[in-house]
C-alpha cells in the first residue's frame, strides 16, 4: 500500500531534506514492508536515471573517467575505448547473452543488414538496434506475436511484449496471448488490444497507424487520454507533442508486409493483397487488372463438415455435389478469399480477356472451393461477419475434350501451397474462389 | 605496467564493453542504498576500479550485471561503515535487502530506462524544465528556485508532481498496469 506518508517520506529523501527523524522513519517502513521497498526503488530508479539524463554530457562516458587519480592510467585506455563503443552501444547490445531472445526470425525475403549481410530464418533478435537495411522479414514471439517489418526500417525488440519502431513500416498480428503488444516510435505509442494493424514511421517521424482488424489504443502524450483506434480506422501524429489525427483508412503502405503477417509468402501476376476495410462487401470491391485476395476468418477451427471442390495437387474440374471430397470437422484453419470482379469500362466493355497470377500461402493448402453452393455453405463458417458475400459466382473450367478459348484455369501445385489462377473477365460477372489452409 | 593482471587486450575491451552497459543501472543500483548523489558517485568510482581489478575472477558470459551489483554493494556498505553515525544513512539489514530486491529486478532496468526516456520527451515544456532545472549538472533545487524566482518549496511540490506523473507513464508504459481496462 502506498501512502502519502510513505511517498513524503520518499521524496524528502530524493530531494534530500529529509530530517533524522523521517530519514529513520523511512528506514522502519522499508525494513517491514517489502512492497513498500518496490516502491522506493522505482522511485529511486527514476530519480538517478533523470539525474545521469540531464547531468551527463552525451559525448563523455561517466564514472570511468572521473576516477582517483592513482587509477587514472590503468583506465585511461578503457576511457577512450569506452567513448567509442557508447556510439555503438546498439551493436554492443547485440551480445547481450543474459536473457532468451524473446523473437526470431521465421521468414525473409531479400533482408539484408545495412553492413551488406543477410538476415536468416532460425536468428533470434535480442536487445540492440536493428537496421534492415532493404527486404522483408517475419519475426515471431515467444507469446504468438507475429510482426513482419518492410525495409529500409530501424526498429529494436525490446521484450516479448514490446518493439520500437524507429523508421520502416510493420504489420502485426496480435494473437490472445499477446494483448497488450507494444510498438514503441518517436511520435507515439501503439498499445494492441487484440488485432492486426500496421505502423509506419518516415524519416521524419511522421507515424501512421492503421487497424486491419480488432482495435489498438494510440497515446502520444504524457497522461493524455488514449485514442482507440477500431478496425478500418486510421490515425497519423508527427512528433510526441502533436495531436493524433484521423486520416482516411489506406493500407496501400503496408501492402507488401501485411500479407506476409496473414500467411501469404508470395503473389505474384496480376494478384494483389488487400486487407478489408470497415464497408468491405467483396462484391464492391471492383478492380479490372487484378484478383484480389481477402484474408477471411484466421485460425478457426470448423465444427462442420464442408465439402471442397480441390484438395489433391491438380487442376480444377466441375463436379457433382455428392461427389466432392468432405472437410473433416475439428482442423483449425485460416480462409482467404480470391476474387476477380471487372465492371464494363472504355470503349470496349463487354471486352474479355485473362487475368493470371500465382499465389503461394506459409502453410499448406486444405482445400479450394469454388462452386456457388459450396461457397455459400463455407461462407457461414469461414465468412467475416457482418459482410455480404455476393451469389451467384461461377468459375468456368474447361469441360474434358472442350478445345476452345476463354475458360478460366485453377490448379494447386504440388507443393500444396501455391495456388495458379487464370480467370476470363466478363464485366458484371464475379469470380471467387475460396482457400481453406492449415492455420499457424 | 599498467595492465599487469589483464594485459590481454581483447579482455580489456570486454570489461569496457559490458561496464558501459551496465553503468546506468549499477549507479541506479548504488543510489538505492546510499540515497545521496554524491555519496553514490564516490561509491559507483570505487567499485568500478575493484571490477576492472577483479575482472579475471569474472567468468566471460556469466551475468555481468549480477557481478558488478555484487562489487558496488560491498563497496557502499564499506562507504556506510564510516558514516555510521549518520542517522541518515540506511541500516546495514536494510542495505541487504534493497540489494536483494533490486538484483531480482536488475533486468527491468533497462526498459524502466527507455520508458522513462519517452516519458520525459513527452513532458510539457514547463515540466521539463522544472525536472531539467533541478538534476541539471551542478543544479540544486535551491539554486533553481532562486533563479526561477520562486520558493524552493514550490518547486520541490512541482518536482514530486511531475516525479509522480513520470512514474505513473512508466508504469503505464511498462504494462504494469493494466492498460487494456
Amino acid at each position: 500500500m502506498i501512502d502519502d506518508e510513505l511517498q513524503n517520506w520518499i521524496d524528502k529523501s530524493l530531494n534530500e531534506t529529509a530530517t533524522a527523524e523521517e530519514a529513520q522513519a523511512l528506514e522502519e517502513r522499508l525494513l517491514g514492508d517489502s512492497a513498500a521497498r518496490d516502491h522506493y526503488l522505482n522511485e529511486v530508479y527514476l530519480h538517478s536515471s533523470l539525474r545521469r539524463r540531464f547531468s551527463v554530457d552525451e559525448e563523455q562516458v561517466p564514472s570511468l573517467d572521473i576516477v582517483p587519480n592513482k587509477r587514472r592510467r590503468e583506465l585511461v585506455l578503457g576511457v577512450a575505448i569506452a567513448a567509442s563503443l557508447a556510439l555503438l552501444a546498439g551493436i554492443l547490445s547485440l551480445w547481450a547473452t543474459d536473457s532468451k531472445s524473446p523473437a526470431s526470425i521465421t521468414q525473409v525475403f531479400g533482408a539484408y543488414r545495412g553492413d551488406g549481410t543477410a538476415y536468416v530464418v532460425g536468428e533470434q533478435v535480442g536487445q540492440g538496434t536493428q537496421l534492415l537495411d532493404r527486404g522483408l522479414l517475419r519475426l515471431d514471439f515467444l507469446n504468438g506475436a507475429r510482426v513482419t517489418i518492410e525495409g529500409p526500417a530501424q526498429f529494436e525488440v525490446t521484450s516479448e511484449m514490446r518493439m520500437v519502431l524507429h523508421r520502416g513500416v510493420v504489420t502485426a498480428t496480435i494473437p490472445e496471448a499477446a494483448i497488450g503488444f507494444v510498438v514503441d516510435t518517436t511520435a507515439a505509442q501503439v498499445v494492441d488490444l487484440g488485432t492486426s494493424f500496421g505502423v509506419s514511421v518516415g524519416e521524419d517521424g511522421l507515424t501512421d497507424v492503421c487497424v486491419f482488424d480488432g482495435e489498438v489504443e494510440v497515446t502520444n502524450q504524457t497522461d493524455a487520454a488514449p485514442r482507440v483506434v477500431r478496425e478500418g480506422q486510421a490515425v497519423r501524429t508527427s512528433g510526441p507533442s502533436k495531436t493524433i489525427d484521423s486520416v482516411a483508412y489506406e493500407t496501400t503502405q503496408f501492402e507488401n508486409a501485411w500479407p506476409i503477417n496473414s500467411g501469404v509468402l508470395q503473389t505474384t501476376g496480376s494478384m494483389r493483397f488487400v486487407s478489408p476495410g470497415p464497408d468491405f462487401h467483396p462484391g464492391n470491391y471492383e478492380d479490372n487488372e487484378h484478383i484480389i485476395v481477402f484474408p477471411e476468418r484466421r485460425d478457426f477451427v470448423s465444427k462442420k463438415e464442408l465439402r471442397l471442390d480441390l484438395v489433391d495437387p491438380g487442376e480444377y474440374i466441375i463436379s457433382h455435389y455428392d461427389n466432392k471430397p468432405v472437410l473433416p470437422t475439428g482442423r483449425r484453419l485460416t480462409s482467404y478469399l480470391l476474387q476477380l470482379n471487372a465492371y464494363p469500362e472504355g470503349e470496349d466493355p463487354n471486352r474479355r480477356r485473362s487475368v493470371r497470377g500465382q499465389i503461394t500461402f506459409s502453410k499448406p493448402i486444405v482445400g479450394v472451393i469454388s462452386d456457388d453452393r459450396v461457397l455459400i455453405e463455407s461462407e457461414a463458417i469461414f465468412g467475416l461477419p457482418n459482410v455480404t458475400y455476393p451469389s451467384a459466382r461461377m468459375i468456368e473450367p474447361r469441360p474434358e475434350g472442350d478445345e476452345r478459348p476463354g475458360f478460366d484455369t485453377l490448379i494447386l501445385a504440388a507443393d500444396r501451397r501455391t495456388l495458379i489462377i487464370e480467370l476470363q473477365e466478363n464485366p458484371g460477372h464475379l469470380d471467387q474462389v475460396r482457400v481453406l489452409v492449415e492455420a499457424e | 605496467m599498467a595492465f599487469q593482471t589483464n594485459d590481454d587486450q581483447s579482455r580489456h575491451e570486454e570489461f569496457v564493453s559490458l561496464y558501459v552497459r551496465n553503468e546506468a543501472a549499477v549507479f541506479s543500483f548504488v543510489m538505492a542504498l546510499v540515497k545521496h548523489t554524491a555519496d553514490a558517485e564516490d561509491v559507483v568510482q570505487r567499485a568500478s576500479v575493484t571490477m576492472w581489478r577483479c575482472f579475471d575472477r569474472f567468468e566471460s558470459g556469466t551475468n555481468f550485471r549480477a557481478w558488478a551489483f555484487q562489487i558496488a554493494k560491498n563497496e557502499a556498505l564499506n562507504l556506510l561503515s564510516k558514516n555510521k553515525r549518520d542517522r541518515h544513512v540506511f541500516s546495514e539489514k536494510l542495505i541487504a535487502m534493497l540489494a536483494d530486491q533490486a538484483e531480482e529486478r536488475a533486468g527491468d532496468l533497462d526498459a524502466r530506462q527507455r520508458a522513462l526516456d519517452f516519458c520525459v520527451e513527452n513532458l510539457p515544456p514547463n515540466e521539463h524544465e522544472i525536472v531539467e532545472g533541478c538534476y541539471r549538472e551542478g543544479s540544486t533545487i535551491r539554486s533553481f528556485s532562486e533563479q526561477a524566482g520562486v520558493t524552493a518549496n514550490k518547486i520541490y511540490k512541482q518536482l514530486n508532481r511531475v516525479r509522480r506523473k513520470l512514474q505513473k507513464c512508466i508504469e503505464r508504459r511498462l504494462g504494469l498496469e493494466e492498460v487494456t481496462q
